[in-house]
């Protein structure tokens, strides 16, 4: 992953007003997939659907109330940050990728898209907080599902900089770049307030509020690197010492 | 009698493809594109006869789509119908010159009303 090149940024957000990001991002966030969900379920209730298509419809529906409530746990978990002292400990992450990997397929799937891990070589070891970097994976993969091309896959790497200090996270997407303005735009506009912006155009920038939070809390980073044909986002922890004393 | 022909230009696919249903199912010859780049190749292939068209997009807005069709004389007259979760922000007298005939809000539409803003266009 060390080897990627692209134009770079680390994304710091700031604090959001009184520690909670905005209502109004949070509102325009969840309009989407209610939006979809109450299509689909006007659709099943008006019948004339086809029974095939009508289990593709419920599956999209789960998949989709799946998605949403993702979404309102991790703000739940943000507005309480401040309340909260997190565990932080050594963390192996290739099996916490894997079962990020795993919870997302079948959204994956349902999306003709893959998402995969890429394994790395030798062993890693972070400091973090197994639940929030969880989040924070989920969070990217959800962010790269909606941005990926159709058929293409997602894969989510795990690399060092800072000379192996650091240990990078990353979830690839192979879809359109971002605008060289959005970039700037992601930490200018989040740094004043929490109201929405566009990361990319749809997005408030919420996912990607919340995850700036979950890594402020491990003393990490998100960051972000636009390649010719997507973006990796990124999350930068602190190694763990514990493999250097064995 | 040839079917009239819509272009669906919207980056939710699963409510792309829910809209094709119904429009599918009301007799429309339909295509699906996510991205508004992808639609502006599809409308140099073949103009349809009415875009629905979401307003915030993957990779580009529907703005920049109904400058670009604006541009020219033979995709300037088509029709566009806005479906957007954005409604309330937004005013059909301002946005009427760049062809967009109606806007839908998608947290209140239901299934049957896009079928019923085509017709009200007369197709």
């Amino acid at each position: 992953m060390s080897a990627q090149k692209g134009e770079h940024e680390q994304l710091n957000f700031g604090s959001s007003v009184d520690g909670m990001p905005s209502y109004i991002a949070a509102a325009h966030e969840l309009k989407s997939p209610l939006a979809l969900m109450r299509q689909l379920s006007l659709m099943l209730e008006e019948g004339d659907v086809p029974v095939d298509e009508q289990k593709r419809m419920l599956r999209q529906i789960s998949l989709t109330s799946e998605r949403a409530l993702r979404l309102t746990g991790d703000l739940t978990r943000s507005a309480r940050m401040s309340d909260s002292l997190f565990n932080l400990e050594p963390i192996n992450p290739c099996q916490l990728c894997e079962d990020v990997v795993r919870e997302l397929t079948p959204l994956f799937e349902a999306h003709d898209r893959e998402f995969r891990f890429v394994p790395v070589r030798g062993q890693v070891l972070l400091v973090a907080n197994r639940d929030l970097l969880r989040r924070v994976l989920v969070n990217f993969g959800d962010n790269a599902l909606h941005y990926a091309d159709e058929y293409s896959a997602v894969e989510l790497k795990i690399g060092s900089v800072n000379s192996g200090k650091t240990i990078r996270l990353g979830v690839r997407d192979y879809g359109p770049a971002l605008h060289a303005g959005a970039l700037k735009s992601l930490k200018g506009k989040l740094s004043k307030s929490a109201a929405p912006i566009n990361t990319r155009p749809q997005s408030s920038g919420l996912g990607l509020f919340i995850a700036s939070q979950f890594a402020s809390a491990m003393n990490g980073q998100i960051g972000v690197m636009k390649h010719r044909d997507g973006a990796t986002f990124y999350i930068d922890l602190q190694a763990s010492k514990q493999l250097s004393l064995l | 009698m040839k079917a009239t022909s819509v272009l669906i230009v919207e980056d939710d696919k699963w409510l792309a493809e829910q809209y094709e249903r119904i429009l599918a199912q009301a007799g429309y010859k339909v295509s699906i594109t996510l991205h508004a780049l992808d639609a502006i190749g599809m409308i140099d292939k073949s103009v349809p006869d009415v875009i629905i068209l979401d307003v915030l997009l993957t990779g580009s807005t529907a703005f920049a789509l109904l400058h670009e069709l604006q541009s020219y004389e033979d995709t300037g007259g088509i029709p566009v119908i806005l479906c957007t979760n954005l409604a309330n922000e937004m005013s059909l007298e301002d946005l009427e010159p760049y062809g967009v005939k109606q806007i839908l809000d998608k947290t209140k539409m239901v299934p049957g009303d896009l079928v019923i803003a085509i017709k009200r266009l007369g197709l």
